[in-house]
């Protein structure tokens, strides 16, 4: 009897981790990236991250999706219209289907994973484009651990985190797949700081992000990220270091919003 | 030999000066402009101790005065609005359409 307590005591806590609630359907995020140097800010591109619903036959999914978009003087110099998308499960926030449509500076790439997550396999397609317009493809099964996730459905998973719950330096591993490799994401709960963003001002939880056994995102605590103190859990604010100056993500608007 | 590297440097800073005024990081211009400036008066003080004049003076003001007004132009027009994305919508419609496809045989388990 006692075991049946427990394991229905289990089965009830890891339900209610694996519960979705803070991303809502038709929610609409924009944020500004800018390059800041020495407190000289140049705006560089807009970022949209925004959900909506996806029915199949079958099944109700959610759709993902964020783009980036460099504003008009950059057009000229180096134009970039990316688009990353996760098909998810509304309730749980597993990705099913995760496409990567980017074009950066005449620079074409088409990635798709097809989850099965049965089998712990990733189908993917790598879609490049060659200097005359055509394109070849490159299929490959990827085998990946049951936690590991895509980006995008990473960045929302972590929203979903229940950071109240955390101490200053409690950190927690991710694995995310990108370009057809699994790579562990640390992010570290640093503690809540109150910031003036263009929503307000809000109580954020500050986060430390950092990949490992890789130079992209490195130092220690030098990738930050503020996520709003409340139900919703907004990024609000993020800054990267890059070799010469730091890269911002600033929120512009946000709407749709779960609670 | 003070003044030559003077030179060198305020011409070098004047010419990096314009060519980022030109591009859409004009905001950064301001650093090469305070330094070709320094070094212009500096080179100025320099000249009129030896009573001697130098040209390259006004060539280094002159980029400098490019490079500000470019500058401050550009603060002032530009804004930050987003280009053509009809590229971008209609690549989101196609994989849309794609994905519901490639959906179509998913069958959500509760369990993940």
């Amino acid at each position: 009897m006692k075991a049946y307590l427990l394991l229905f005591f289990i089965s009830f806590a890891t339900l209610c981790i694996g519960q979705n609630k803070t991303v809502a359907v038709g929610e609409k995020l924009v944020y500004s990236a800018s390059y800041n140097m020495s407190g000289l800010l140049t705006d560089i591109a807009q970022i949209k991250m925004e959900t909506s619903e996806v029915k199949t036959s079958k099944s109700t999914l959610m759709r993902l999706k964020c783009t980036a978009t460099t504003y008009e003087k950059w057009d000229n110099f180096f134009k970039i219209r990316d688009l990353y998308e996760s098909y998810v499960n509304p309730k749980t926030l597993t990705p099913y289907l995760y496409k990567r449509d980017i074009s950066e500076g005449g620079y074409y790439k088409f990635m798709q994973y097809k989850y099965n997550h049965k089998a712990n396999l990733v189908k993917s397609l790598k879609r490049k484009k060659r200097k005359d317009g055509k394109t070849w493809d490159e299929n490959k099964n990827v085998t990946i651990k049951p936690s590991t996730k895509d980006i995008v459905a990473t960045l929302y998973y972590i929203r979903n985190l229940d950071i109240h719950k955390a101490n200053p330096g409690d950190q927690q591993d991710f694995t995310v797949l990108f370009d057809n490799e699994e790579n562990v994401i640390t992010l570290k709960y640093i503690g809540k700081e109150t910031i003036s963003t263009k929503i307000g001002t809000k109580e954020c939880y500050k986060l430390a992000i950092s990949l490992k056994g890789s130079d992209v995102l490195r130092g220690k605590n030098a990738n930050l990220l503020w996520l709003t103190a409340d139900a919703n859990k907004i990024p609000v604010y993020a800054k990267f270091k890059i070799p010469v100056g730091n890269g911002e993500l600033k929120i512009q608007s946000a709407t749709g919003l779960k609670n | 030999m003070l003044k030559k590297l003077l030179i060198a440097l305020g011409f070098i800073a004047a010419i990096l000066a314009v060519v980022l005024a030109v591009t859409p990081l004009s905001n950064l211009s301001v650093i090469p402009i305070i330094v070709a400036f320094v070094c212009g008066l500096l080179i100025l003080l320099i000249s009129k101790k030896e009573k001697s004049k130098t040209k390259t003076i006004q060539y280094i003001f002159i980029m400098v005065i490019i490079a500000l007004s470019l500058t401050i132009y550009k603060s002032i027009f530009s804004t930050s609005e987003i280009g053509n994305t009809d590229q971008l919508e209609q690549r989101d419609e196609e994989n849309l359409e794609d994905s519901k496809e490639l959906l179509e045989d998913i069958e959500i388990d509760e369990d993940f």
